[in-house]
This record gives structure tokens, sequence and C-alpha cells, in this order.
């Protein structure tokens, strides 16, 4: 790892929080009274992470950052929790994406290297696989199912609208 | 040890994982209002269920104490139930008439104890001296004899049920013919009424009823039916085969009769 790969994920570490908690988290659009489509941008940090860098790391630095965002929501764990979640989905969503001949050992999660068909299919996962644990814990019941595939299927295209966005127009290199 | 700890290193992500989704989920739990709603709601329907089934499958370790508390439970239960109790609600109603003295007076009482069924049966009623029950009192059942007090404690009495071998009763047809009513210890539904002089004419289902002669039974209480009747040549009686109209052996009620003026009888008695 560079220093200037950490100094990128710090500086995205950052700026993903402070996105989402002062820009993303005031978007909510929903009926009757409930909010069903969320936008979500700190998943990018964690799918960003190096392909190498150790799991308990990447686990521990999604649960940093989704603790920061729920400080700012009033939410504490929730986000903290789905992306917990998320990095150790990580490696599973990297394998089932892998491409052909596998990863380059220099190669990172980015458009330059592996394309952006992959990106999309990758950014793709790890969103339904955030989503999905955030809603659940945050209606806390199997009951309300109905609910959480509702949301999960309005906040994922949202998101993944906003996602590709910020990296056509940041492009990250590492 | 080595592979041990491989182990436990190849699944750090899952350890990190596990321990910080637990951490998160306490959080949840204690900083949400919905989410621990919902939590200690999930928790009362659940957990009473899974402590019922715990302490279900170790109810087998104090069962020794339990078994001594439900035998001690047990005890002081059985002493409470009617039968252990000493009835003291006492079942007598003299009738007041001008032109009728009372003469009999009945004391209703439980039969609380029988001997086995032999040549010489007794019972036991719940009534005793408290409540004027005497030696040689008679009682009857619901439609026929029982026997006659032999024994009395404060409480209780011993009754010698009428198909005892020593039993002497006095009893006789509705024209003024009688015997001595005895159980020749065979055939608990049979009396023999014995001394009936032979020239009575005597008709099977004839009626046998107390005479009063004997100041233990009122007169005219029916007894039983006569079945057959053999003369016994040479001696000028004739022998009474009589079936009682109750069954001694499964009488549950005594009424014991109570003679007013057995005091004044017995001293006609005395006088020779």
């Amino acid at each position: 790892m560079t220093t200037g790969m950490l100094i990128n994920n710090v500086l995205r570490f950052v700026l993903l929080l402070v996105a989402q908690v002062f820009v993303f988290n005031q978007i909510a659009w929903g009926w009757s009274g409930k909010d069903f489509l969320f936008v979500f941008v700190y998943p990018l940090f964690v799918a960003l992470l190096p392909l190498r860098t150790p799991r308990p790391l990447v686990i521990l630095l999604g649960f940093l950052l989704g603790l920061g965002v729920d400080f700012f929501s009033e939410t504490l764990g929730l986000h903290a929790g789905a992306l917990t979640f998320t990095a150790y989905c990580r490696p599973l969503i990297l394998r089932l994406v892998r491409p052909r001949d596998g990863y380059n050992i220099k190669a990172n999660p980015t458009t330059e290297d592996l394309g952006s068909g992959w990106m999309f299919r990758y950014l793709s996962l790890v969103l339904l696989a955030h989503l999905l644990a955030f809603f659940l814990l945050q209606t806390f019941s199997v009951l309300f199912l109905t609910d959480i595939i509702v949301k999960t299927l309005l906040s994922l295209p949202a998101s993944l609208l906003v996602l590709g966005a910020l990296i056509l127009i940041f492009n990250p290199r590492a | 040890m080595g592979r041990l700890l491989r182990i436990l290193l190849n699944s750090s992500g899952l350890f990190t994982f596990a321990g910080l989704q637990l951490l998160c989920l306490y959080l949840i739990v204690n900083h949400n209002d919905t989410q621990r709603q919902i939590w200690v709601e999930t928790k009362s329907v659940y957990g009473s269920t899974l402590s019922e089934f715990i302490s279900d499958k170790l109810a087998f370790l104090d069962v020794a104490r339990e078994n001594e508390i439900l035998r001690r439970e047990n005890a002081a239960l059985l002493a409470r139930i009617p039968g252990s109790g000493y009835n003291t609600a006492v079942d007598t109603i003299p009738v007041q008439d001008s032109a009728f003295q009372q003469r009999f007076t009945y004391l209703a009482s439980r039969v609380i104890n029988k001997s086995p069924y032999g040549p010489y049966n007794t019972l036991v009623i719940d009534r005793g001296a408290n409540l004027g029950v005497e030696r040689g009192q008679g009682v009857v059942s619901d439609g026929g004899l029982l026997g006659i007090i032999s024994e009395v404690t404060p409480r209780h009495a011993r009754v010698i049920s009428i198909l005892h071998l020593d039993t002497r009763i006095s009893a006789g047809l509705d024209n003024s013919a009688f015997g001595t009513l005895k159980w020749n210890g065979r055939d608990p539904r049979r009396v023999t009424i014995t001394d009936m002089p032979d020239y009575v004419p005597i008709a099977p289902n004839d009626t046998i009823y107390t005479t009063g002669y004997s100041n233990v039974f009122p007169s005219g209480l029916p007894i039983g039916t006569v079945e057959s009747s053999e003369p016994l040549p040479g001696t000028g009686s004739q022998d009474l085969t009589v079936v009682l109209l109750n069954d001694p052996l499964l009488a549950g009620n005594g009424y014991i009769v109570r003679d007013l003026f057995k005091e004044e009888l017995d001293q006609l008695n005395r006088v020779r």
C-alpha cells in the first residue's frame, strides 16, 4: 500500500462521511408518512478499499465509518451494523464477480483496472448487501419483509445512480 | 495448538465481524426507541418459551425436593377433604304433637368402618355418647334394619350388624305372631326367624315387621318378606326364611333409634 493510496482512502473516508451526513441524509422520499427511498454513498469507501486489505481491517474500517455516520444521524448502531455486514460480505462479492482470469495481483477495484461493467455489478451487489442489512436492522423484524424489499428496490437504483455519477466525476485511480 | 491458531487466524474476519456486529446490535437496542421496543417485545414473547423449555429440561434436578414438598402438601390436603372430618351436624328432629308423645327419635349417622364380611359382622358409625348414643340402641337404615349398638365412645359407636351370629331381634307378622330373628351366617340376603308357633298360617311373601317388644326398635318397621317356612317336628314351632328388604353389607347411612321411654320400661322389667 503506497502513501498515496493511504491518503486517498483517508480522504475518501472523511469526504464520504461528510457527504452522506450533510447531503444525502437529507434525501428521503416516501408516501403515507413513511420513507422508502434513501441514498447511501458511504458503502463506496468499503468497496474501493484495496483488494489486498486484511479482512479484519476492512470490517473494522466499515464499522468505524458506519459509526461515524450514526453519530450524525442519531441512529447509533444502524449504519455501523449494516456496513460491518457489507465489509464482511466484500470478499464473497469479490469472488462472485471475479473476472475469468482472476484478479491481477496489483489490481485495485477501480473502473480503470477492471472495467465499468465489472464496477457496475460489484457496486450493485455491495449496495444490495448493505441495503438489505440496513433495512433489516432499521425495521428490526422480518415481519416487515415487504417494507424491507420495497425500500431496497427503491433505494438500490437511486444509490447506484449517485455512486456512478461520483465515480464518473472523481474517477478514482487507487 | 498451531492448527487451532491457524483456524483462528483464518477466520479472523468472521470473529471481527461477529464481535462488531454484536456491538452494533447492542448499540441499536440501547439507543433506538423502535428497535428497543421490538427487542423487548420479542424477548418477552420468546424468552418465556425459552426459559420454560430450559426449566422443563432441568426439572429433574430437584425432583426429590419437589416430591417432598408435594408429599407435605398432599398430607395437608388430605386432612381437609370431607371424609377426614368428623361431621358435627346433628340430624335429629323431635316432633311436637299433643296427641302423640314422642317415643322414638332418630339420629342420622354415617357408617365409617365395616368389618370384613364374615360370620360376625360389625360396623362403626360416627355418632357416640356425646349425642346420647347408648349401648343397646337399634340402628335402622334405608328400608330395613342395620344392627344394635354394642360399644360406645364419645364420638363413635360400634354396631353389631343383624348379619352377626349373636344377633337376636324380636320380629313378627302383622297379626301379632312373633319369633326371634337370627342369622345363620351363610347368606347375607337371608335371615331366619325361629320360635314362630307352627299353627300360625304363613304364606310366602308375607311381610315381617319389628314387634317393638325388645325396646330396641319401634314396632312396625318392615324387615323383609317370607321366602319359605319349615315346621320343626316335636317343638311346636316353625322356622321362617326371610329375604331382607335392605342389604346391610352395603349400608352407608344408619339412623340410631333412641327410645325415650327406655328407663321407664326397664324399671318394669326389673320388677319380678
